[in-house]
């Protein structure tokens, strides 16, 4: 067999071709200008005819892999998508697929830089707090499905030898993620879900649903054009800056977060790191009198127990 | 010596639906009038939470299949050992009666597409796709089958007809074949062939399992969005195919406004009533 296309060339060419931001046959034409093709490559490569030109054979796998990429983002920042609204999401996502094209075989893993890079996106410098609510819901996203841990209870708390309980050390469970944004994201989360909660209510719409379906069976899913529909216009959220630790964390198969204090943050991060209870306990109590330190330090850390937040106890100096 | 991984027709297990997300609670909360599911590979490599408490317990009462989206066995890229290494890790938890993925490639250059491209038909897609499918097998410890994908384009250089190409790569690789009946209706459409010579090209004993989707009729081409039922044209070629390839296991998928379960039952009983009566029509002739 002798063809101009060898497997990796057709498949490359073709790659080229439903990726080009501006459409197939604009794309092509840019190749032909850069002379990374011939005129006839794509006759040659793609069988079209009077009803289906090879170009628009091409436009349909172009336009889907725009569409199903968009419609996988969406799902993983709805509270985003919504704060833009369909027209700047729909111009952010053209954005930084060109940037982040997806490299990992599963949809899960597509928006993991998405809040890197709308904080230096235009969209992002014009409204800094988008990239900290992008943080919040990739978190929450990720930790849907993030590994199981039992966490501990009071009781087992409650055996441990008063004596040496500021050496011992403990860990978090692996669905827990501490953020530090510089905008207070979960206030704007928790206006848009009560705003979407009232709205809901007036609809006669059921709860949001937990999580996804990622991958579907189908080539090409018709879901996604549905968000090409033009929308109104969004006014953008205004948030000024202000310095806010978040924990993040899933108990059962439901994720939470809460805005906490830079004291809490502190500790949470020196548990993780392995640091001694003692240690904490002394951050906690930063600038306290005894009495109140330890009425803060248990009503801290009885929080943490409540939440499921540690996975047990590693070791004891 | 390299195990023997050549297809052998596994047990029919009756009619089956794709499981989606929507349906969790309803598949486990109470009987169900069907018999096995399908789960997407991809939506279970989780490390923890719902998807593989849901997988848990789903096993417990159902015979499961591992369908794929992202094997990419026709991409010219290296095979992803990540990919492989959690495929064969969710294997061993789910314990399914086959693994499925596409004869497709989904990824080049390292980049992922997450949609089931075309391979052109030629004898060196076939080379490459073969040696691809031992490797996978190799992995797994067991053969896997390979689904036709909808299609929208053809290559001007492939040198044979899909068909053809499916069932050399099924003899030469020793995998099964998932025979996507919409597929082949929606991708005859498309580019004008007899969807009947595409049964009459895939060897019968190398039909593991049948899927069934609805799709959308766009004006110039059909496309393959599972938002629809099965539509008539394609029921019919459904019973053409129980003619040909006998009792085998069948699936409905639907992956987009997807209706209430009953609604896929009712489905999945439709498939099941075409089945019986085709295999009921055909069992005298057997015996005499």
């Amino acid at each position: 067999m002798s063809t101009a296309f060898g497997l990796k060339r057709a498949q490359t060419f073709f790659w080229d071709l439903i990726t080009a931001p501006e459409g197939v046959r604009p794309g092509f034409e840019a190749m032909l200008r850069r002379v990374e093709a011939g005129p006839s490559d794509l006759d040659q490569l793609i069988e079209g005819d009077e009803r289906l030109p090879a170009a628009d054979r091409l436009d349909i796998y172009a336009n889907m892999y725009f569409y199903r990429l968009l419609d996988c983002l969406r799902e993983d920042y709805p509270r985003l998508f919504e704060a833009c609204g369909p027209d700047r999401f729909h111009n952010l996502v053209t954005d930084y697929l060109l940037r982040h094209p997806s490299e990992h075989p599963s949809l899960r893993h597509l928006g993991s830089r998405l809040p890197a890079f709308l904080e230096n996106h235009p969209l992002g410098r014009e409204c800094p707090v988008l990239a900290d609510l992008a943080r919040l819901e990739w978190t929450r996203a990720d930790l849907f499905d993030a590994a199981d841990a039992a966490p501990l209870t009071r009781e087992e708390l409650a055996r441990l030898p008063q004596e040496t309980a500021g050496s011992v050390r403990f860990a978090l469970v692996p669905a827990f993620a501490l953020l530090r944004l510089a905008h207070d994201a979960p206030r704007l989360w928790t206006e848009m879900k009560e705003r979407a909660k009232a709205q809901a209510a007036g609809e006669g719409a059921g709860a949001e649903p937990d999580g996804h379906e990622i991958h579907s069976g189908a080539g090409m899913a018709a879901e996604t054009c549905r968000l090409h529909a033009e929308g109104p216009a969004v006014d953008l959220p205004r948030f000024p800056r202000r310095d806010t630790a978040v924990r993040v964390w899933r108990r059962g198969f439901v994720v939470y977060h809460r805005a906490i204090d830079a004291e809490e943050a502190d500790g949470l991060e020196l548990l993780g790191a392995g640091e001694p209870l003692a240690r904490i306990a002394q951050r906690l109590a930063a600038g306290r009198s005894a009495a109140r330190a330890t009425e803060r330090f248990g009503r801290v850390f009885q929080g943490w127990i409540d939440d499921g937040l540690l996975a047990g106890q590693t070791e004891s100096d | 010596m390299p195990a023997d991984h050549t297809a052998r027709r596994p047990p029919f297990l009756g009619h089956g639906v794709g499981l989606r997300r929507d349906h969790f609670e309803r598949v486990l909360s109470g009987p169900t009038r069907i018999d096995w599911f399908e789960i997407i590979s991809e939506n279970f490599m989780a490390a923890g939470g719902k998807p593989l408490d849901v997988l848990g317990r789903m096993r417990d009462r159902y015979p499961l299949v591992m369908h794929g989206v992202s094997l990419s066995i026709g991409s010219t890229d290296p095979l992803d050992e990540r990919y492989l290494d959690d495929l064969v890790r969710l294997a061993e938890r789910v314990q399914p009666a086959w693994i499925s993925d596409h004869l497709c490639w989904t990824s080049v250059g390292g980049h992922q597409a997450h949609d089931l491209l075309p391979l052109p038909y030629t004898e060196e897609a076939l080379g490459h796709v073969v040696a691809r499918v031992q490797r996978v097998q190799e992995r797994l410890g067991r053969p896997i089958a390979l689904e036709n994908v909808s299609s929208y384009v053809a290559y001007r250089h492939s040198q044979v007809p899909e068909w053809e190409f499916l069932a050399e790569v099924s003899r030469r690789a020793g995998c099964g074949i998932l025979l996507d009946v919409n597929n082949i209706y929606v991708s005859a459409r498309n580019h004008g062939f007899d969807p009947n010579a595409y049964l009459e090209g895939v060897p019968q004993d190398a039909v593991w399992q049948f899927h069934l989707a609805g799709h959308s009729d766009k004006g110039l081409y059909l496309l393959d969005t599972h938002d629809h039922p099965v539509a008539d044209p394609v029921w019919d070629l459904y019973a053409a195919a129980v003619r040909r390839f006998g009792a085998t296991s069948t699936l409905i998928e639907w992956d987009d406004r997807i209706p209430a379960f009953d609604r896929l039952e009712a489905e999945s009983e439709r498939a099941r009533a075409i089945h019986g009566a085709i295999l009921a029509e055909a069992a005298p002739a057997v015996v005499a």
